[in-house]
C-alpha cells in the first residue's frame, strides 16, 4: 500500500508540505531547544564535577539552641528553664578533629581517586596601597590539581610551582586586577590577629567565575604557618573515580564521624531542581508543537478519507482488506512523520553545529568553555525528538485510519447512490 | 461452479426495511444474466449480495459450492481479488494513478504486477486505449474511463463479472462499446456476467433476464 500512499501524498502537495512543516518545526525545535539547554547544562555540570571536589569533608557544624545548655547548668529537677538571653552561636570546631583518620580511610578506599587537605582562611592581601580581602586556600598543590581542574585555568605560571613551598601564591584574575600585581611580585598577606607575611605571586588563574577568581591558592604548610594553626585543616577535598557515587558515599561517610560531609550534587541541589523545571518546560513546549502538528495530520487524513471514500470502496471490491485500507491511510501520516522528523533531525543537527560556531563567551562566561555557544548534540536528544515526532504522527494517523478501515464498501456505494 | 442463492433476505435501517425479499436463484457458470427492474426494486442490492460485497440478513448464498457466510475475511478478500471483477456505473478509478496503474491495482495486491503487465497492455490495445496508458483518469473521456474500469475488472481474468449499470453514465456510442466488450469477454473467456441495467435492449442481450419488483423476483 506504500505505492498508493505515496501517490496520495504527492497528489496533495500543499497539504503534504504544510503537514510536513509542522512535524519538521516540532522536531527541529526540540533538537535546538534541548541542544541549547542540555549543552549549557552539561557545561555547567562539567564545571561542577570537574572544577570542584566530588566530596567535601568539613568540620562539624552544630548550632546552639535555647535549651542546648540546660542540662549543663541545671542537671536535675528543672523542667522549665527560661534564659534572659538564650544561648546562641556555633558549637562546632573550626577544624576537622581527626584528619589523619580520614586520610587513612581515603587512601584505602577503592572509589577515591585523589584527595587533598585544605585550610581555607580569610585573608587581607595588599600590594602597596591596593588591598583586597580574599579566601586563601592552602592545599597540597599536586593533589589539588588532581582533585579539581584548577590547573587547567592557570594563565600564567604553574600551579605545581606552589609545591616547593616558601610562601608562594597563585591568584585569581579578579584579585590580580584589584591588587594590580604582576608575576613574581611580592605581596603582603595577613589573617586575623597575625602579623602580615610576604608571599610571592607565582601565577594567575582565570575560571571565568568571578567568585572563584577572587580566590588565592598557596601551599598548605605556608597557610597553616600564616594562620598559626600548624597541622590543622578545615576541609578535605575528595575526587572519586566515578562522580555518580558521590552522594551515596557522602551519606555512608556521615555515619563515620561528626564531620559535615557533602557531595557535589548535594551542595548544588538547587541547580538540579532548576534542571528538572527546564526539562518539564522543554518537554511541554515540544509536546504542544507536536500535538498541533499531530492535529494537522489528523485533520488532513480525515479530509482525505472523506474525499477517498470511493477509492476505499473500489479497493475493498478488488479484495483489499480492511487492514490494508488502515495501512494505506496510516502510512500517509507515518510517512509524513518519518520525513518531517528526518528533515527536522538533519536541520536540527546542522543548525546545532552552526550555533556552536557563534561566539558566546562574554560576561560571566569570559574565558570559560569553548568561547562559543554550547549546543549539545547528544544522540539521546535525537532519539527523543524522533520518538516524539513519530509518536504524534502515529497517534494522529491511526485514529482516522481505523475509521477508514471500518467503512464497508457497500456503505460507501449506497451513500454514493444516495 | 455456480452462484446459488436460497431464500435471500436483506433488511436495512431501523426499523428494518426489507429490500431483498426471499429470493432463490441459481446462476450457472458462463451465463450472462441481466437483472432488471425499476429504481429501488433491489437489483443492485441483489448484485452486491451475490458479489459478496454485502451480506444477507438471512438465507443461504453459495458460490462455487462454498457458503459465503462461512468464509473467513481473508478468503473473501482473496475470492474477490482472484475471481470477481466489478464494473460500476461510475468508473471509480483512482484519480492519482494512471490508466495502466489503475488496471493493475488488483494484481498489485498479490504482487502480480509484472506478470500481468503484458495482459494489461493487451487489454488497453483491445479497448482502444493503447496510447493512453499513462494518462490520469481526468485526462480521459467518460467512455475511456469506463473502458479502463472494465480492463481493471478483467485483469485477474475473473470467473465472475458483476456490472452495476455500466452504461448508466455513458452516451449511446460508448454504451454500445461497453456492452460489446462485455459480450466479447463472455464469449471468449466464458466469464459469468451478471449485469444490472435499466435498458431493456441491453437486458435482452443476456442469456437470461431476472426481473425484480420490490425486492422479489417475478
Amino acid at each position: 500500500m506504500i505505492f498508493l500512499a505515496l501517490r496520495y501524498l504527492v497528489a496533495r502537495k500543499k497539504q503534504t508540505l504544510l503537514t510536513l512543516l509542522g512535524i519538521f518545526f516540532g522536531t527541529a525545535g526540540f533538537i535546538l531547544l534541548s541542544g541549547i539547554m542540555l549543552g549549557f547544562r552539561s557545561y555547567l555540570v562539567g564545571q561542577l564535577v570537574n572544577n570542584n571536589p566530588h566530596i567535601h569533608i568539613q568540620p562539624r557544624e552544630d548550632f546552639l539552641t535555647e535549651h542546648s545548655l540546660d542540662s549543663s547548668f541545671y542537671p536535675l529537677g528543672y523542667e522549665h528553664i527560661f534564659w534572659a538571653v538564650p544561648p546562641s552561636g556555633r558549637k562546632s570546631s573550626t577544624f576537622i578533629e581527626n584528619p589523619q583518620n580520614w586520610y587513612q580511610l581515603l587512601r584505602e578506599h577503592p572509589q577515591v581517586n585523589h584527595f587533598t587537605p585544605q585550610l581555607m582562611v580569610s585573608a587581607l592581601l595588599s600590594n602597596g596601597p591596593s588591598s583586597a580581602t580574599a579566601n586563601l586556600i592552602g592545599c597540597d598543590p599536586i593533589e589539588q590539581k588532581q582533585v579539581t581542574t584548577i590547573g587547567d585555568y592557570v594563565t600564567e605560571g604553574s600551579f605545581s610551582d606552589l609545591a616547593t613551598g616558601g610562601n608562594r601564591l597563585i591568584l585569581g584574575h579578579e584579585l590580580k586586577k584589584k591588587l594590580g600585581v604582576e608575576l613574581s611580585q611580592a605581596i603582603n598577606v595577613s589573617v586575623a590577629n597575625t602579623p602580615a607575611k610576604t608571599f610571592r605571586v607565582t601565577g594567575f588563574f582565570r575560571t571565568g567565575n568571578k567568585s572563584f577568581d577572587s580566590y588565592a591558592y598557596g601551599e598548605i604548610g605556608d597557610i597553616q604557618n600564616l594562620n598559626k594553626t600548624p597541622k590543622k585543616v578545615n576541609e578535605i577535598a575528595v575526587r572519586l573515580h566515578d562522580h555518580t557515587y558521590a552522594s551515596s558515599l557522602a551519606r555512608t561517610w556521615t555515619q563515620l564521624g561528626p564531620e559535615k560531609i557533602e557531595s557535589w550534587d548535594q551542595i548544588n541541589a538547587s541547580i538540579f531542581d532548576v534542571f528538572k523545571i527546564q526539562d518539564t518546560v522543554r518537554f511541554l513546549t515540544i509536546a504542544s508543537i507536536l500535538v498541533v502538528a499531530g492535529f494537522g495530520i489528523y485533520n488532513v487524513l480525515n479530509m482525505t478519507i472523506m474525499q477517498k471514500r470511493k477509492d476505499i470502496a473500489i479497493l475493498r471490491s478488488m479484495g483489499y482488506g480492511a487492514s490494508e485500507v488502515i495501512i494505506l491511510f496510516f502510512l500517509q501520516g507515518f510517512i509524513l512523520g518519518i520525513i518531517g522528523a528526518s528533515l527536522g533531525l538533519i536541520f536540527g543537527y546542522f543548525m546545532s553545529i552552526y550555533l556552536q560556531t557563534i561566539p558566546f563567551g562574554g560576561g560571566s562566561f569570559a574565558g570559560r568553555g569553548t568561547g562559543f555557544l554550547m549546543v549539545s548534540t547528544d544522540s539521546r536528544i535525537y532519539f527523543q525528538a524522533a520518538f516524539f515526532a513519530l509518536l504524534s504522527s502515529s497517534v494522529a494517523s491511526i485514529l482516522p485510519a481505523l475509521g477508514a478501515g471500518r467503512l464497508t464498501p457497500i456503505e460507501i456505494i449506497r451513500a454514493g447512490a444516495d | 461452479m455456480s452462484i446459488k442463492a436460497r431464500h435471500l433476505v436483506k433488511e436495512i435501517g431501523s426499523p428494518p426495511t426489507r429490500i431483498i425479499n426471499d429470493i432463490s436463484l441459481q446462476i450457472e457458470e458462463g451465463e450472462f444474466v441481466s437483472l432488471t427492474g425499476r429504481s429501488g426494486s433491489g437489483k443492485s442490492s441483489l448484485l452486491y449480495l451475490m458479489s459478496t460485497l454485502d451480506s444477507p440478513s438471512s438465507g443461504l448464498l453459495e458460490i462455487d459450492r462454498k457458503n459465503i457466510l462461512q468464509m473467513k475475511k481473508e478468503e473473501l478478500n482473496d475470492f474477490r481479488n482472484r475471481s470477481v471483477g466489478f464494473v460500476f456505473q461510475f468508473h471509480y478509478l483512482i484519480a492519482e494513478l494512471s490508466a495502466l496503474e489503475n488496471i493493475l491495482m488488483p494484481a498489485r495486491k498479490i504482487g502480480l504486477v509484472k506478470s500481468k503487465l503484458d495482459f494489461a497492455h493487451q487489454l488497453l490495445k483491445e479497448f482502444d486505449l493503447e496510447n493512453k496508458e499513462n494518462r490520469l483518469p481526468r485526462q480521459l473521456s467518460g467512455g475511456e474511463q469506463q473502458r479502463v474500469a472494465i480492463a481493471r475488472a478483467l485483469i485477474m481474468e475473473p470467473k465472475y463479472i458483476f456490472a452495476d449499470e455500466p452504461t448508466g453514465s455513458l452516451d449511446t456510442i460508448n454504451s454500445e462499446l461497453v456492452m460489446s466488450i462485455l459480450h466479447e469477454t463472455h464469449q471468449r473467456l466464458k466469464t459469468t456476467i451478471i449485469l444490472v441495467t435499466h435498458d431493456p435492449d441491453y437486458a435482452k442481450q443476456a442469456n437470461r433476464q431476472i426481473h425484480l419488483v420490490d425486492g422479489r423476483m417475478t
